[in-house]
């Protein structure tokens, strides 16, 4: 396979929106049950309450945010004429994404460690 | 190992090949030639060196050895390029150059591959001028600033570096490509042209502008430094405005007939 930047982007786009449609499942799978009544909800919940699913949380945001700055990438590309900065921007979105990441992951990582 | 006699200074190089021979092989492996050569030879002429005193069995492909006629185009370190056009020293890293045959289209033999799939998306994208039936009695008049637009498109040599760099290329041999595309951005851009509407309908179908991942793979593998990739947003924009003005067309249609309501 050819491998860029361009390539890359492009893998960590499908590998993050694919993750983000299974989340999105997940997601309906859960706060679906409340129409099974509280007690079916709350056992629900109680499943994606591990700390594992906190691990997961942070890789959600990763490639929520990975996902959405991408596509402002493209965006840009389309509306601004900006193939030229084609590495830069890509750069750019990552460093964006793994940023706000990091920012958030932290109090993620506080809350499953002191409990809440 | 290959030498040759010169009074340049000699570097020595392992250039790691693909082969395959569709007659024996049941799948292509790599080969490695040990060669002593001049500084600034070509990796063209390299190969050539090895046909001649070590393989005469390796087969690729050249023709003009000046970087036009896009026959000699191989991936090299993983990206597509001209080898009559780079020098040895440039891409062997560590003393050492990986050459395979362009990917994503059948290999005929070693680093010979088949572009008839290539070829097909060009012819597909209708290529040539469709002048008007009125012709000027003396000459075409085209702005300087038309000609600019137009220059990138036709420096295209059509080697199919882009093309088989495109991923979306690899999973869906339907697609136009990059290089067919640039060519129709080239006559929807040119002012003699009379159907670039027809033009847009094509490339913006299911296997043309809308198919494009924005990968920039194009642009990195083209050899002449050309930019398909703007080529097809631009393709983009004007193929959206065009669906844009058939719907409502086609939505004014449907009320067209009615009667006046008071």
């Amino acid at each position: 396979m050819y491998k860029n930047t361009g390539f890359i982007s492009f893998v960590l786009r499908r590998f993050t929106g694919v993750f983000l449609v299974i989340y999105l499942a997940m997601h309906m799978f859960v706060i679906g049950s409340v129409n099974l009544g509280p007690a079916a909800f709350d056992a629900r919940l109680a499943l994606v309450q591990t700390n594992v699913f906190k691990i997961l949380e942070i890789g959600l945001l990763a490639a929520v945010v990975y996902h959405a700055f991408d596509g402002v990438r493209l965006l840009m590309v389309h509306y601004f004429h900006l193939t030229n900065q084609r590495q830069s921007l890509f750069y750019a979105a990552f460093a964006i994404a793994a940023l706000l990441t990091v920012a958030g992951g932290i109090p993620i990582i506080l809350f499953a460690i002191n409990g809440g | 190992m290959a030498e040759t006699n010169t009074t340049q200074p000699l570097q020595t190089v392992i250039v790691r090949i693909q082969r395959f021979n569709p007659d024996v092989d049941k799948k292509a492996h790599m080969q490695d030639f040990k060669v002593e050569v001049p500084a600034g030879i070509t990796l063209l002429e390299t190969l050539e060196l090895i046909k001649n005193k070590m393989d005469g069995t390796l087969t690729y492909q050249k023709s003009c050895r000046h970087a036009i006629c896009g026959s000699c185009a191989m991936n090299v370190n993983g990206k597509n390029m001209l080898v009559c056009k780079v020098p040895l020293r440039d891409v062997a890293k560590n003393g050492k150059v990986e050459v395979r045959p362009l990917q994503y289209v059948p290999i005929i033999k070693d680093l010979v591959v088949d572009r008839t799939s290539f070829w097909e998306q060009y012819e597909r994208a209708k290529p040539w001028l469709v002048p008007p039936e009125q012709m000027p009695e003396k000459e075409f008049r085209v702005s300087p600033e038309e000609v600019h637009a137009l220059n990138e498109a036709q420096s295209c040599i059509m080697c199919g570096a882009c093309y088989t760099a495109c991923t979306v290329v690899a999973f869906n041999k339907k697609y136009y490509g990059p290089a067919a595309m640039l060519k129709a951005y080239m006559r929807v851009m040119d002012p003699r042209d009379t159907i670039p509407g027809e033009r847009l309908k094509e490339v913006g179908s299911e296997d043309g502008v809308f198919k494009c991942h924005t990968i920039f793979n194009c642009i990195d593998a083209c050899p002449k430094g050309l930019n398909p990739t703007q080529a097809i947003e631009t393709l983009r924009k004007l193929a959206q405005r065009r669906a844009a003005f058939e719907a409502e067309r086609a939505e004014r249609l449907k009320t067209i007939a009615e009667p006046i309501k008071k």
